[in-house]
């Protein structure tokens, strides 16, 4: 920015803490166009002034020395079209937290000042992007889940395209007698919706069906994807803004069930072989084909269970419920017991759970099922630990396996380091890499044709999974957040669920897509960091091809030429900054933060001489968790070391490691990286960013060693964003760390 | 691609649900009217140390949704307001809302001195009454808006100690309520729950003894900024447990209480109960259930805590708890898997007491069709969709993918003629 | 081959259904009725058990339980239970059924098991032999006031009848419950002797110890109390009487001061009050009292009609004239011949079983409350 103005606010404690005449001097020192004090700068004679500035004298660069950047935002916007804001804190992080009137806490003022003059004037105003954007929702799978979710588009405004790989739409609910209740009372089966949603759709002029197809290709990112598709023999393409996977889930595979007899009788199957026999109206033994007098349900089979699927899929205890019900209804001499380990009917479904025992004089218990064994026509089902008893038999003459759901994804970073483990066998480079590349693919083969939406991505060809085949967001207070830009699961591939809770996840996802897409034509991105109008430029000239940018991305952003240098695709960016961070050469910018905006920063203050014995410690702080909690510790007035300068961060993950080299070579005694936690559980919102973080940390620990400098001086921390308390900890033991290590030798050269 | 609707949507609540709703309808291009009762957003939430399956604090998520508010100039919030009148009409709503008396305005800093000197004290509502905080506060160390909030009726007579703190003429004592009339093009619902009242369960010693207590108040002990500053005491004493059962569907699942089920309290007791365990690794945990209700991925916590040390896990619902031997606690079950009666003893009771919809007090004033539970219905020909606990039971995750599609059904709703 | 096949049965299911065990399907096995219930034993935990092997119609487990008789049917359980699922009117239809599977003969059982519909035939039988015997013998001729009411009907009728009668009900009901002793004794081991046990058993009935235990019965315990004295002193005053007239000569009928008509009449007072308040108790409804079926109707209006009749009778006969105090008297006869008759096949046989079931817990050593 050309003309800054700094606009100091001397309440809250502010000028009992610092001389404000000091501040004015460094302003000066960096050529700033304004000097402005007031007592209280949010209120509106503050902002007036301001303005007043901004408006009289041009300036384009307001930086704001008083609060926190969290507090007072509204207050402190200005036309973004033409000014920079930059926030100094003064408050949380000198006033509120620092002894008054001392040495230590009015140098920290004045770094704090030289850093945001430092940076303000490195950074640019965004231009927000103007690209053509298809308003077309792209539903991939025709059950329950998409057709809700294609019909809700168009409510919404947006054309949809549905592709189906089967040749007729339903999926599987066209199996299906009747469903899970989802209006009170629920106590009773309702109607299965199916046939009514496919005729919806198929009258509705703004949803273009395509069954028994395929995607061949899924080109481009959000706003702009081009998807060709092949549906019988011809090849077809369309362009749509933004995908809802709706593909589904299918039955647990039985065969693997031997235990509990599955393949050893045709009179034990699965829930979904009875339903099919229930909606078909005809309910026999396959074995014999009489009708059955009894039906046992085993539930959770193959499900909650090491040896198969750990996890629980919801909604077969509901499902059984219903069959009860149906089979109750239809065929009402036919007696039903039900063997459960849990009776999971959540919510309302508690009703349906009461209703069914009361219309169906119910029979149910729980039991651990040990051994199914075929018995004259039936079966003997054999519990172990039952409330009928230790050790009982219960004889019946047909078992219903209450198998689980597993989702039709598929495995996009698994099937890209197939093809690029085979791609490395055929260049042949080197023995080993041949030798492992061979092992992976044999590893990894049956991802084989599994591609779903066969992406052009580098980083594969389909979501990410998450965990247990489900490509789920990680996040609880945000369920939409896949790894992919602008695609988003819904329906029993998102997670285990049961028809009601799919179709509320239809409209989410559909929301979620025409958000994307709407966000796209404004020029926005989404989430999270949505309304971000800048985009990141790509100094190719100096590219180096290292691929790490391509790698890291947590979102697949960036493709690949044959040369290997990264093309950037705007629309599927978030703006997180973790390929600023990656990137050694640092050719990776956005407007307002840049590699050299933060070198700035470092570079900005003065570093004491070894004598004076006041250490330097530079803290990149995230800004998603850190941060805020330093902010609450310094509401609550808790005190931390002086020495310590904060730089905010977008994510660990975008702390290039050139600013640890420079801060080493100022002469800074120590650099800190707080930021959230990793691991399994991870916290941080751009998936890796902390993850990164440690292991490029884990590579500067090298560095360190080759400049004989003590290891400690650089560490990463951990924490979530509710320890407030922590933070200052986190830092006062850095600093007493760093005064320990002594004086960076580096200093003053 | 206009999918903006003539009006704006009104979202009742700002919990994490109404919040959700707001947020994912204003970044597709609608304009927003988010009202809340409570001095801040984040309702019930808020009040939780972590969530499950994760355990990660709420504050995570809520801090990029108090960024996306407040970069959001589509989204009006309003705090400190109710809804005192609904019209619908043939376009949508018009709307009554009632804002309390502004006594702490925009102009407050957050600075803190009103505080420092207010001699008036009130049970702290975030922390569920557990402890007493000052009439004039900042809501709770999350607080969005950060504006300081005061009780009125909690001031002593003339006292005007907090106008005379505040350097930034925050403050106004004789401030007077506001009513705005507004138009929205649909509503959505999401007024949330309270917890079943624990006086209400007698037979398990619930308002009774001393050291039976809530899930909800056990929630708030862990939390940091909690009325025992995130330990787990005994209330009768201030010690720490030794030995602490949980009695899951104290209230739920009874048709003597609530029939339907609450459909968190397992996954709440067993994240819990991994708290215990980890601030106490001495202390006894039992939980006393019915059915282990853990369904799809967070099976995965029923087996972590099941295989912990110093957790056990006995079917058999806890039908009567009585004083015990000194501040201790009997708790009368039978244990079905053993097939016996058993008396224990356990120095701190946790009741997993359930989710009442806040529909049930009638206060909102639109004629809302609500099933036997208070839970309320979408109609979308009267443009109202109800999300979140309002709703049904249902955990964070679910309420937040049920807020999103809210959203997007408010604004079909909206596009109706 | 599998050992312990569960065998279900259907009709068991349905039959429970009918008689007032339809609740039944209702349980979800939460074991809050066995946690507040303060009869069950420690190592027998009811009704719980009970409630899914209902569910499951497995009759002979039931059949075989000793705690579906060391229920008092308090109620406590109905009254908790979060499903609705009325464990103690499971109960009670579980014991209705039992009294009637274990009947001896079976279609005698199932006829008074019936008693809903079959009542008229049950009071009325009665009545047309006396009278048809009555008539028979001196053609209903009632004598002159004052009355005496061997007059009327000679005492060697009253012996005709009520010795076979109670014979027969005696080895019906010795059948019946050594066939339950014997099923509650399948597999489990029984230490002691019977009769050691038996006179403990008997002294904590006569002091109703069991009824103070469940909270929501007390009233039921005073009424029941007052009306097993009520009995039981109209079988001691009647034992005195025959002892009185065969051994000492007196004669009949006693003058009103006599100690003899003191018991006596005592008797009829506690039968009548009592029986009263578990009247009342069962019309007042709601969950501590139970649904009320034609199992417990019958028993306590034959029962409570004994009673009436018989205070009618005594004061007919000095204050009525003799043709209508004659009545009240074929009136008592019957009652009590309805009631001799059915003590096997009603309710009123809980008094056996109840009892055994209380011997066979003691010499289990299944620990008590």
């Amino acid at each position: 920015m050309d003309k800054v103005g700094v606009f100091v606010c001397t309440g809250c404690e502010i000028k009992d803490a610092v001389k404000i005449d000091e501040l004015e001097e460094a302003a000066n020192e960096q050529n700033a166009a304004a000097f402005v004090t007031h007592e209280c700068l949010c209120e509106p004679g503050g902002i007036a002034q301001i303005q007043k500035s901004i408006d009289d004298d041009g300036i384009d660069g307001v930086v704001i020395a008083a609060c926190s950047h969290r507090m007072k935002q509204k207050e402190f916007t200005f036309d973004p079209t033409k000014v920079v804001v930059e926030r100094v804190c003064l408050r949380e992080q000198v006033a509120w937290s620092k002894k008054p009137d001392d040495e230590d806490t009015q140098m920290l003022a004045v770094d704090l000042l030289q850093m945001g003059l430092a940076r303000i004037g490195k950074v640019k105003l965004s231009e927000p992007i103007k690209e053509e954007i298809s308003d077309t929702v792209l539903v991939v799978g025709g059950g329950l889940t998409g057709l809700t979710a294609a019909k809700a588009a168009v409510d919404l405004g947006h054309p949809a395209v549905i592709i189906e790989k089967e040749d007729q739409l339903g999926g599987y609910l066209n199996d299906c007698k009747d469903v899970i209740p989802e209006h009170p009372p629920y106590d009773t089966v309702a109607a299965n919706p199916i046939g009514q949603l496919i005729k919806d759709v198929q009258a509705n002029e703004q949803i273009k069906v395509f069954t028994g197809a395929r995607i061949i290709a899924t080109k481009g990112q959000p706003g702009q994807f081009d998807v060709e598709l092949q549906n019988g023999g011809a090849a077809q393409s369309v362009k749509v803004g933004a995908i809802v996977q709706a593909t589904g889930a299918r039955p647990y595979d039985a065969s693997k069930l031997t235990h509990l007899g599955y393949g050893m009788s045709p009179n034990v199957i699965t829930s979904h072989d009875l339903e099919k026999m229930i909606t078909a109206g005809e309910l026999i033994c396959p074995g014999n084909g009489q009708i059955p007098n009894r039906i046992v349900f085993i539930q959770c089979a193959g499900s909650r269970d090491e040896n198969h699927l750990k996890y629980c899929s919801s909604e077969c205890c509901g499902t059984t419920l219903k069959q009860v019900a149906s089979i109750n209804r239809d065929f009402s001499d036919i007696e039903c017991a039900v063997i459960y380990k849990d009776m999971r009917t959540p919510g309302q479904l508690e009703h349906f759970y009461q209703g069914v025992q009361e219309s169906t004089h119910g029979m149910l218990t729980r039991g651990e099922v040990d051994k199914v064994e075929a018995h004259n026509n039936g079966a003997h089902v054999h519990l172990k630990d039952s409330l009928l008893g230790e050790d009982v038999t219960i004889e019946t003459d047909l078992v219903v396996l209450a198998v689980g759901m597993v989702p039709n994804s598929a495995d996009g970073h698994a099937i890209r380091e197939l093809n690029d483990a085979k791609l490395r066998i055929i260049k042949n480079e080197s023995e080993t890499q041949v030798a492992d590349a061979t092992k992976l693919v044999e590893s990894l083969k049956h991802h084989e044709g599994t591609e779903i939406l066969n992406l052009d991505y580098r980083q594969g060809p389909d979501l990410p999974i998450l965990k247990y085949d489900f490509p789920d967001s990680h996040y609880i207070c945000f369920p939409y957040e896949t790894r992919r830009t602008g695609i988003y699961a819904a329906g029993a591939l998102h997670a285990p669920m049961d028809t009601p809770q799919a179709i509320e996840d239809a409209y989410g996802a559909v929301m979620k897509a025409v958000q994307c897409i709407e966000s796209n034509a404004r020029g926005e991105a989404v989430h999270p960091r949505a309304g971000d109008q800048s985009i990141a430029d790509f100094f190719l000239q100096r590219c180096t091809q290292c691929k790490r940018c391509t790698e890291e991305c947590p979102f697949g952003t960036l493709n690949e030429d044959a040369k290997g240098t990264p093309e950037y695709n705007t629309l599927r960016c978030r703006r997180c900054g973790i390929c600023l961070g990656a990137c050694p050469e640092r050719i990776i910018s956005f407007p307002e933060y840049t590699v050299d905006a933060v070198a700035s920063m470092i570079k900005a203050f003065e570093v004491p001489e070894e004598e004076d014995e006041k250490p330097r410690i530079m803290a990149f702080l995230c800004e998603n968790d850190a941060l805020p909690a330093l902010d609450e510790a310094a509401a609550k007035r808790i005190q931390w070391n002086p020495w310590i300068r904060i730089v905010p961060v977008r994510c660990l993950g975008a702390v290039n490691t050139v600013w640890i080299a420079d801060s080493l070579s100022r002469g800074i005694d120590g650099i800190v990286l707080v930021g959230c936690k990793r691991g399994d559980d991870y916290q941080c919102h751009y998936i890796q960013g902390s993850e990164l973080a440690n292991t490029r940390m884990g590579n500067v620990q090298e560095t360190l060693e080759r400049l004989t400098l003590e290891s400690e001086r650089v560490k990463i921390v951990e924490l979530a964003r509710d320890e407030f308390h922590r933070v200052p900890q986190v830092l006062d033991e850095f600093a007493e760390t760093i005064d320990e290590c002594g004086p960076n030798p580096y200093k003053g050269f | 691609m206009n999918t903006m609707t003539k009006q704006p949507i009104l979202v009742v609540g700002a919990g994490i649900t109404g919040v959700s709703a707001a947020l994912e309808a204003a970044e597709t291009g609608c304009d927003v009217i988010l009202v809340e009762r409570e001095p801040a957003i984040g309702g019930r939430v808020l009040r939780n140390h972590n969530y499950f399956p994760k355990l990660c604090p709420p504050a995570c998520g809520m801090e990029i949704n108090t960024r996306r508010l407040e970069r959001n100039s589509r989204v009006r919030v309003l705090t400190n307001t109710r809804v005192t009148e609904a019209n619908a009409g043939a376009d949508g709503w018009s709307v009554k809302l009632a804002s309390a008396p502004a006594y702490v305005n925009d102009r407050c800093t957050g600075c803190g001195e009103c505080a420092k000197v207010c001699p008036a004290k009130v049970p702290d509502p975030h922390n569920l009454g557990m402890n007493e905080t000052t009439a004039i506060r900042s809501p709770h160390v999350d607080a969005w808006p950060t504006t300081y909030t005061l009780d009125r009726s909690a001031c002593p007579a003339d006292c005007k100690a907090c106008v005379e703190a505040c350097k930034y003429e925050a403050i106004d004592l004789n401030a007077s309520a506001k009513d705005e009339t507004v138009s929205a093009s649909s509503v959505v619902v999401a007024t949330g729950w309270h917890p079943y009242p624990l006086e209400k369960l007698t037979e398990l010693g619930g308002g009774e003894l001393k050291n039976v207590i809530a899930n909800v108040n056990m929630e708030r002990m862990v939390a940091p900024t909690g009325p025992t500053e995130g330990k787990i005491l005994k209330p009768s004493n201030g010690e720490p447990p030794k030995k602490v059962a949980f009695v899951q569907c104290a209230g739920s699942r009874d048709v003597n209480h609530l029939p339907y089920c609450s459909a968190v309290c397992c996954l709440a007791s067993l994240k819990q109960a991994i708290y215990v365990r980890e601030q106490l690794p001495e202390a006894e945990v039992t939980i006393y259930y019915i059915d282990r209700r853990a369904p799809g991925r967070n099976e995965d916590v029923l087996t972590r805590v099941a295989e912990m040390d110093g957790v056990k896990l006995v079917k058999g619902k806890v039908g009567k708890i009585e004083q015990g031997q000194g501040d201790g606690l009997k708790l009368r079950l039978e244990d079905v898997e053993a097939g016996q009666i058993v008396e224990t003893e356990a120095d701190m009771v946790v009741l997993a007491t359930g989710m009442v919809s806040n529909l049930v007090n009638g206060d909102l004033p639109m004629n809302l069709t609500k099933d036997e539970d208070n839970f309320g219905l979408d109609s979308l020909e009267q443009k109202v969709i109800v999300a979140g606990v309002a709703r049904r039971p249902e955990d964070v995750a679910a309420c937040v993918r049920d807020a999103t599609g809210a959203a997007a059904k408010s604004v079909i709703a909206a596009r109706r003629a | 081959m599998a050992s312990n096949v569960l065998i279900s049965s259907t009709s068991f299911r349905e039959a429970l259904a009918k008689k007032g065990g339809v609740t039944a399907a209702r349980c979800y096995q939460c074991a809050t009725c066995s946690s507040v219930c303060e009869l069950a034993p420690e190592g027998l935990p009811f009704p719980r058990r009970q409630m899914i092997n209902a569910q499951w119609g497995l009759a002979d487990k039931v059949a075989a339980d000793p705690a579906v008789w060391l229920c008092h049917q308090c109620n406590d359980c109905t009254v908790r239970c979060p499903r609705d699922a009325k464990p103690g009117d499971v109960m009670q239809t579980i014991r209705a059924l039992a009294v009637e599977n274990l009947s001896t003969p079976k279609f005698l059982g199932k006829l008074v098991g019936a008693a809903g519909s079959t009542w008229p035939l049950l009071i009325g039988l009665p009545f047309v032999f006396w009278i048809a015997f009555i008539y028979a013998v001196n053609g209903f001729t009632v004598p002159e006031a004052p009355l005496a009411w061997h007059d009327f009907v000679p005492h060697w009728m009253i012996y005709a009848v009520y010795i076979p009668v109670t014979l027969w009900v005696v080895i019906a009901i010795l059948v019946s419950g050594s066939r339950y002793w014997n099923l509650m004794g399948q597999g489990v081991t029984r230490s002691g002797s019977f009769v050691g046990n038996l006179i403990p058993a008997i002294k904590e009935i006569l002091a109703h110890k069991r009824f103070s235990d469940c909270e929501a019965a007390r009233p039921r315990k005073t009424g029941h109390l007052l009306f097993l004295w009520g009995f039981i002193g109209a079988a001691i005053t009647t034992a005195l009487i025959i002892v009185a007239m065969y051994g000492f000569k007196t004669p009949l009928p006693l003058p009103q001061t006599h100690w003899m008509k003191w018991i006596g009449n005592f008797s009829a007072l506690l039968l009548l009050f009592g029986g009263l308040m578990l009247l009342a108790n069962r019309m007042k409804g709601g969950q501590s009292a139970g649904a009320s079926t034609a199992f417990d109707t019958f028993f306590l209006f034959v029962a409570f009609m004994v009673g009436l009749t018989g205070i009618l009778t005594e004061g007919g006969r000095l204050a009525f004239p003799p043709q209508i105090a004659a009545w009240m008297y074929v009136a008592h006869l019957s009652f009590i011949l309805c009631l001799f008759a059915t003590f096997p096949y009603c309710k009123f046989a809980h008094m056996v079983y109840r009892t055994l079931a209380m011997v066979h817990e003691r010499m289990t050593g299944v620990a008590s409350r």
